[in-house]
């Protein structure tokens, strides 16, 4: 497409009059019959609507574009998840596409796997090393020993996946995410009998009682839990939310909290049952809930008979007055809210303690009720799979049974070694990459088919949670192509027209932007293509479809009978004295799973707990580090039975003396040159142990021990240590 | 001479029971101003040059540990220390009620940078012609300058972006609605902690929230007047 | 009996003459040497402040909060230093002390020197030097004026009226010496010094008249003096900085100026008294006199030190009281270094006769005084910047190879102008001296000979 063709099909797309309120006049919607190159006026911007997906949160963004060029990202105030607010990450997204070292064009390896040494190539050449690849195995009759990776996608990508590896004939299309909330759709369904995700209504509720789940940086929906956490503390003339958080590290959602409870690891669902008892006990139970939900106070006080509280506290190491309080506190402020999150969610007895706290909510009374849980709009959800099924295809890939693997996203990275996943694919004769920038996985291939940065990108994004409504984001190019690189989904339909037959007829449009349309069209009631341009053109100035026609959505109902969700003890890798710390691995901030790492910008943005640049650390609590001999920004050594690396200390007062955590995203090995091997990547140390289930392994449940190793950390904070400790000077 | 006054006087609410800390406003200042890439050598010499900074406070001891986060910005001071001392009329006061700072009139002798108590002025010690590779300096807004070596520079309330709501509304000939120009920082922040308007239309949002008994100034005692008012968090009502 | 006055008077014009000139004297290798040594250094710190100023201020050990370092350190001890030859000078020819006057000359130069070196660092320590002009109040198309309620202003006026007066007053001092010169010179340093000497004669009306207008200088001179540090001061005592929001400043830095200033003449003298040879002309009883001064001074300093400190812990202003605690606790050795050299030495050793009287010992104790002036200096400027009122952003400085390079080449330019100074210039105040011995007389009265010294009215 030539850029006059762009400026004009872009120019009508512009975000222009449906932005409420706080912006100018200053987006001007260009018509179709002016010539763009006389429409655009210099110094003054335009606005597009996209999509996020730097996390599956899905936000809507404006994108501010001037001369053609990419300026800045706002949220879209449309946009029912995030309504014109945006995080760090989000504002970020900018740098991925101007990134210095984005991959310009396809590549060939010429020297070892893992050195990174590459050739240029043509995309003819590119595409055709990738077809004929695919060509070899269908014509060996080997079609299933072609894997692809991807994260979990949804929408029109998703179909697109699904529908290809179908027509070629491999089952396996692997779906998966460190992150994902299978954990939790597993939950809903053993719980509610549905596989969905809860919507949290905290704007509404009136207590919020979190177990490890980090709405404010991490979980389900940053950006829209944040507006909602606002709205909970301050929108309201006479009541303000009152926030009680439940975890052994406290984060940066648990920084916000009222009060916070250091649980021990892997307690939180004893504590929950604990609460549960307490309620039941005292009568404090919403009676009309127990009664829709089929269930008899006695019979529940029954199974929870040995939860006493002289018990609970002694298992979570926290007092009795204050699960006392805390249990009635939820109990008699209606509406309250109990929600859980991964670091409760990825202990060996995740699964029954994440149930333990969605009973908790039975118990008060919420479900489906403002201020308490809603099941999530239903939005179409993409495929995904579980654990059990990546360790399969691990093995299949160690056993020389697996022949090419096509990789979506950073797996290398983001997938613990502990399951083999980078010494199997080592093993596997081709490997393809659609990495922008050289990550730990294109490192790893021998051909790099590069992806469009998102703000080039056509594309469907769908939140993965945080609305209760249906939503369809659009996500379109708001710049001409940076460099020579082509959208994955371009790709493998260009593929699949080469490969021609059942291939090729899966795919009856011209290019991914028509099937995108087709899919558009599916949930648009329209009559006729006239009708659906002009509505096209206004869905690309909205941002997309903001309330979609779905089936009914089931509301909840407690599915799991009387029968109590009993965690069992909590098991860890690694013997308590050798290894007598635990080790949390969290997403942080500013780089999530790892994604953020190469932005110069999220580099630069100070941790807000640790306030740490640029870097990776551990945060030790100071009786801990000073047990150690460890000081502020020495290097030390975290060996977990799995491995060990080296990161400097930070002293922490918010985490457990027995607790150690280093946050995720860190320590690639190429990525760019911001990227480039800085930091640590704390995956690396995580082991499994032989009891998982099939959900998902026990991330969390590592122990580890830390060694002094020298002063020279070489750790840089925004903050000064001892200065953090004198909020007195300045009275707040 | 005639005394140039503005029906505006910008100001700024910043409720701490709603800021989590989460950084956004970090990076949308950032983005939105041009601020150097500054990487890690750098920023370990003290020579960051964000415009806003988040403080993050440890306050107790563990188990009873709390946690106090604090955006610190320009505070725009009605008596603003930097301005009298600059030599060369760099930092000024505007009739809107803002600090300016004109940065090619800056000799960089770094008086205001020092007499600023809240330490929000960030100095060009580093050159950063080259703080944005290529193809990274496409991003650069064109509404605002990227600054040179050894000259002064800060928050401006995103000053560009009340010239231009400014010039709008003129042409139209109608004041700025409350609410139409947001700083990025506001823009951005998902728990909608900040809250920017007219302080001298009593009826703005920010007027009102500035009325609230939870509000205070930083470094009150010092008499700089700031135009931020702080709402005190963590459900403490008394300042 | 004073032993100068009969050193004189047992000497021939031409030799005093001779002896209180012989610094001008051709110059011996060790004088090149020397010269080229100090040349060599300043040629080393214009060469570290080009590269400042070609790459950018990250070569200096500045950041935020402190931005200001030892640049500014050095601006506030030169202009404290420069404080010598106006005390000593015009204070003492104004209190009509006879022993100023072989000092005179050396005093008035380093006041000179000194303040032309402070001047230098304002403008080396600037962001962008190359526009600081703008500080100018020159006519301009944009209707742009400098900003005259800011101190550097202050100083900047304070500073160029020392500077011209500080070198009219040295100037005038020197003219009939430079006459001397000239009479005793051939060649074209004969015309030099002739187009210097303005043609003085020595008749009775231009004695009248230089008598006059010294007279007049000196009394001028004064309040500049006072005035120029008072305004150092207030660069600090009018900001909000913790720790530099004190009335106290402006005395206290003019004390410590005047403290500085007397040691500095001190030391110069017994150097100048070494290397020229005028151990007649400089004898203990001007140490002793000038240490009973330097001792007056030094109590004073101590006094203002205390009631500065003691006004903060009395206070107790929390952050205050956290930049003197941190000043203390960070910089221990340097602190007590500090009050041993600046109060309790010399106060104690200075109220004994035989210690003023001793060469020896008053080089130590004022060399002493000014490392201690020096990290005084330190001291105030850049504890106060690290611990500001914003504890988040507390920090730390070290000066940079660049920053200390500039100052080592500010201390031997400052020694290298002398060195030429005492070569091309009469360094002892030969007319006042001679005055003096033509002043003075024995009479008899009765049957004891009183030592008398004439006076004008």
């Amino acid at each position: 497409m030539d850029r006059r063709t762009f400026l004009q099909l872009s120019g009508i797309t512009a975000a222009g009059a449906f932005l409420a309120g706080c912006k100018s006049a200053n987006e001007k919607l260009i018509p179709y019959l002016i010539p763009p190159d006389e429409g655009v006026t210099p110094g003054r911007a335009d606005y597009y609507a996209s999509s996020c997906r730097f996390c599956p949160a899905g936000c809507g963004i404006l994108a501010r574009v001037s001369e053609g060029r990419a300026k800045k990202i706002e949220g879209n105030p449309l946009h029912p998840v995030n309504r014109g607010k945006l995080c760090a990450r989000g504002q970020a997204i900018l740098q991925e596409l101007y990134h210095p070292d984005r991959v310009t064009q396809p590549l060939k390896r010429t020297g070892e796997r893992g050195s990174g040494k590459f050739t240029k190539i043509s995309w003819a050449e590119g595409l055709d090393l990738l077809t004929s690849n695919l060509k070899a195995l269908k014509q060996e009759g080997s079609p299933g020993s072609l894997a692809l990776l991807t994260p979990e996608l949804r929408g029109t990508l998703a179909e697109l996946t699904t529908r290809f590896m179908h027509s070629f004939g491999s089952p396996l299309h692997l779906s998966y995410e460190l992150l994902s909330p299978g954990w939790l759709r597993l939950a809903d369904l053993r719980s509610f009998g549905q596989v969905t995700l809860p919507f949290y209504d905290v704007a509404e509720t009136r207590y919020l009682l979190s177990f490890g789940a980090d709405i404010v940086e991490s979980h389900l929906s940053p950006v829209q839990y944040g507006y909602a956490f606002g709205k909970m503390r301050q929108a309201r003339d006479t009541v303000r939310g009152h926030f009680t958080y439940v975890g052994g590290r406290m984060s940066l959602t648990a920084a916000s909290a009222d009060r916070w409870m250091p649980a021990r690891p892997g307690s939180e669902g004893v504590l929950a049952l604990g609460m549960a008892r307490l309620i039941l006990a005292e009568s404090l139970y919403d009676k009309a809930s127990l009664a829709t939900n089929g269930l008899h106070a006695d019979e529940l006080l029954r199974g929870l008979r040995l939860y006493d509280l002289p018990r609970v506290a002694e298992e979570t190491g926290l007092s009795q007055t204050a699960i006392t309080e805390v249990a009635r506190e939820f109990a008699l402020t209606r509406p309250a809210l109990a929600m859980a999150g991964e670091s409760v969610a990825f202990q060996s007895n995740g699964p029954d303690a994440i149930r333990a706290v969605q009973m908790l909510n039975v118990l008060a009374g919420n479900l489906n009720r403002p201020g308490g849980v809603f099941p999530d709009a239903g939005s179409p959800d993409g495929p995904t799979n579980s654990f059990d099924e990546l360790i399969s295809l691990v093995k299949k890939m160690r056993g020389n049974q697996m022949r090419m693997a096509m990789i979506y996203g950073d797996p290398v990275h983001s997938i613990p070694p502990a399951t083999g996943f980078q010494e199997a694919l080592a093993k596997v004769p081709y490997v393809v990459s659609f990495s922008s920038l050289l990550d730990d996985t294109a490192l790893m291939a021998d051909l790099v088919l590069p992806d469009h940065a998102a703000l080039e990108s056509w594309g469907d994004v769908i939140p993965m949670a945080g609305t209760r409504e249906g939503v369809i984001g659009l996500m379109q190019p708001v710049v001409m192509p940076v460099f020579d690189t082509r959208q994955f989904p371009e790709v493998l339909m260009t593929a699949a027209s080469e490969l021609g037959g059942e291939m090729k007829a899966a795919f009856p449009y011209p290019s991914y932007l028509e099937m995108l349309r087709a899919s558009v069209r599916k949930h648009v009631a329209v009559s006729g293509s006239a009708d659906f341009e002009a509505a096209w053109v206004d869905l690309l100035r909205k941002g997309g479809i903001f309330k979609t026609v779905t089936g009914q959505i089931k509301d909840y109902k407690w599915s799991g009978g009387a029968k109590i969700p009993e965690p069992a003890k909590p098991h860890f890798t690694g013997n308590e004295k050798e290894f007598p710390l635990h080790l949390s691995v969290y997403p942080s901030t500013a780089f999530f799973d790892g994604r953020g790492a190469p932005l110069p910008w999220l580099q630069q943005l100070p941790d807000p707990m640790t306030t740490a640049v640029w870097g990776s650390w551990v945060e030790i609590n100071p009786k801990t580090a000073a047990e150690l001999g460890i000081n502020f920004g020495d290097l030390v050594e975290v060996t977990s039975p799995q491995g060990s690396l080296r990161v400097p200390a930070v002293i922490y007062p918010g985490i457990r003396p027995d607790m150690v955590a280093i946050p995720l995203g860190q320590g690639h090995r190429d990525m760019g040159r911001y990227a480039k091997g800085r930091g640590a990547n704390p995956l690396q140390l995580l082991a499994i142990s032989g009891e998982e289930s099939a959900a998902q392994p026990a991330w969390n449940a590592t122990r580890v021990r830390v060694t002094r190793i020298s002063e020279k950390g070489e750790l840089v904070t925004a903050g000064h240590p001892q200065g953090s400790y004198r909020s007195d000077l300045i009275e707040i | 001479m005639e005394k140039i006054t503005s029906p505006y006087k910008w100001g700024m609410v910043i409720d701490l029971d709603r800021c989590t800390g989460c950084g956004a406003c970090v990076v949308a200042c950032q983005a939105e101003n041009n601020v150097a890439i500054c990487e890690k050598k750098e920023i370990a010499e003290g020579r960051n040059m964000h415009w806003l900074r988040i403080e993050r406070f440890w306050v107790g001891e563990y188990p009873d540990i709390r946690v106090r986060f604090l955006p610190v910005l320009c505070q725009h001071c009605h008596d603003a220390p930097c301005e009298p001392v600059c030599p060369v009329y760099a930092s000024y006061h505007n009739p809107d009620g803002l600090n300016g700072q004109v940065y090619n009139r800056c000799v960089g002798t770094r008086y205001c940078g020092n007499n600023c108590p809240y330490a929000v002025r960030v100095f060009n010690f580093h050159d950063h012609e080259h703080a944005w590779p290529s193809p990274l300096e496409n991003q650069l807004s064109p509404d605002i300058t990227v600054r040179s070596r050894g000259v002064m520079e800060k928050c401006s309330f995103c000053i560009q972006r009340i010239r231009r709501v400014k010039e709008d509304a003129k042409a139209e000939g109608r004041m700025i609605k409350d609410g139409e120009v947001q700083p990025a920082c506001v823009q951005t922040c998902p728990t909608e902690a900040m809250v920017f308007g007219n302080i001298a239309d009593p009826r703005s949002r920010v007027s009102r929230l500035s009325r609230s008994p939870r509000r205070f100034r930083l470094l009150e005692n010092l008499g700089t007047h700031p135009s931020i008012y702080y709402l005190k968090g963590g459900g403490r009502e008394h300042v | 009996m004073s032993e100068p006055e009969h050193a004189l008077a047992a000497k021939s014009a031409v030799q005093l003459n001779d002896e209180m000139l012989s610094s001008m004297r051709t110059p011996t290798w060790r004088w090149y040497g020397l010269a080229f040594f100090l040349g060599a250094v300043v040629a080393w710190g214009i060469s570290a402040f080009t590269y400042q100023m070609m790459t950018d201020l990250s070569v200096t050990g500045l950041d935020r909060p402190v931005m200001w370092g030892i640049y500014i350190a050095n601006f506030v001890f030169w202009v404290g230093l420069s404080h010598s030859g106006t005390m000593v000078s015009a204070i003492l020819r104004l209190s009509q002390a006879n022993w100023r006057r072989p000092i005179l000359r050396a005093a008035e130069a380093m006041t000179v020197f000194s303040i032309t070196v402070a001047g230098l660092f304002p403008v080396i320590h600037l962001g962008r030097n190359w526009v600081v002009y703008y500080f100018m109040p020159y006519p301009n198309q944009r209707g742009l004026w400098p900003n005259f309620r800011s101190p550097l202003l202050w100083d900047a006026t304070a500073i160029t009226t020392y500077i011209i007066g500080s070198s009219l007053f040295l100037y005038l001092g020197m003219l009939p010496d430079l006459a001397v010169v000239r009479d005793r010179a051939s060649g074209w340093r004969k015309k030099i010094y002739a187009i210097l000497a303005m043609g003085w004669r020595g008749t009775a009306r231009e004695w009248v008249v230089f008598r006059k207008a010294s007279t007049l200088m000196a009394a001028l001179i004064i309040p500049v003096a006072v005035s120029v540090h008072s305004i150092v001061a207030w660069d600090f005592s009018v900001t909000v900085v913790p720790g530099w929001h004190s009335t106290i400043f402006p005395p206290y830095f003019v004390i410590g100026a005047i403290t500085s200033g007397v040691a500095a003449v001190i030391t110069l003298m017994i150097i100048i008294r070494r290397v020229f040879h005028l151990e007649e002309y400089l004898t203990p009883l001007h140490f002793d006199n000038m240490g009973k001064l330097l001792l007056v001074i030094c109590l004073l300093w101590a006094y203002a030190y205390f009631v500065e400190v003691q006004t903060t812990w009395y206070a107790h202003e929390p952050i205050e009281w956290e930049v003197w605690s941190f000043m203390a606790g960070k910089y221990t050795p340097f602190l007590i270094l500090m009050l041993i050299s600046n109060a309790v030495l010399p106060i104690f050793a200075l109220c004994f006769k035989k210690i003023r009287r001793s060469v020896k010992a008053m080089l130590v104790i004022t060399v002493l005084i000014n490392i201690a002036m020096f990290i005084e200096r330190y001291l105030i400027i850049v504890p106060s910047l690290s611990h500001k009122n914003m504890p988040f952003i507390w920090g730390s400085y070290s000066p940079s190879w660049v920053e200390l390079s500039v100052t080592a080449a500010a201390f031997c330019g400052f020694t290298l102008m002398y060195v030429l100074f005492a070569k091309f210039f009469p360094m002892v105040a030969v007319t006042d001296v001679r005055e003096l011995g033509v002043r003075h007389s024995d009479i008899r009265l009765g049957r004891t000979e009183v030592h008398t010294i004439s006076e004008e009215e």
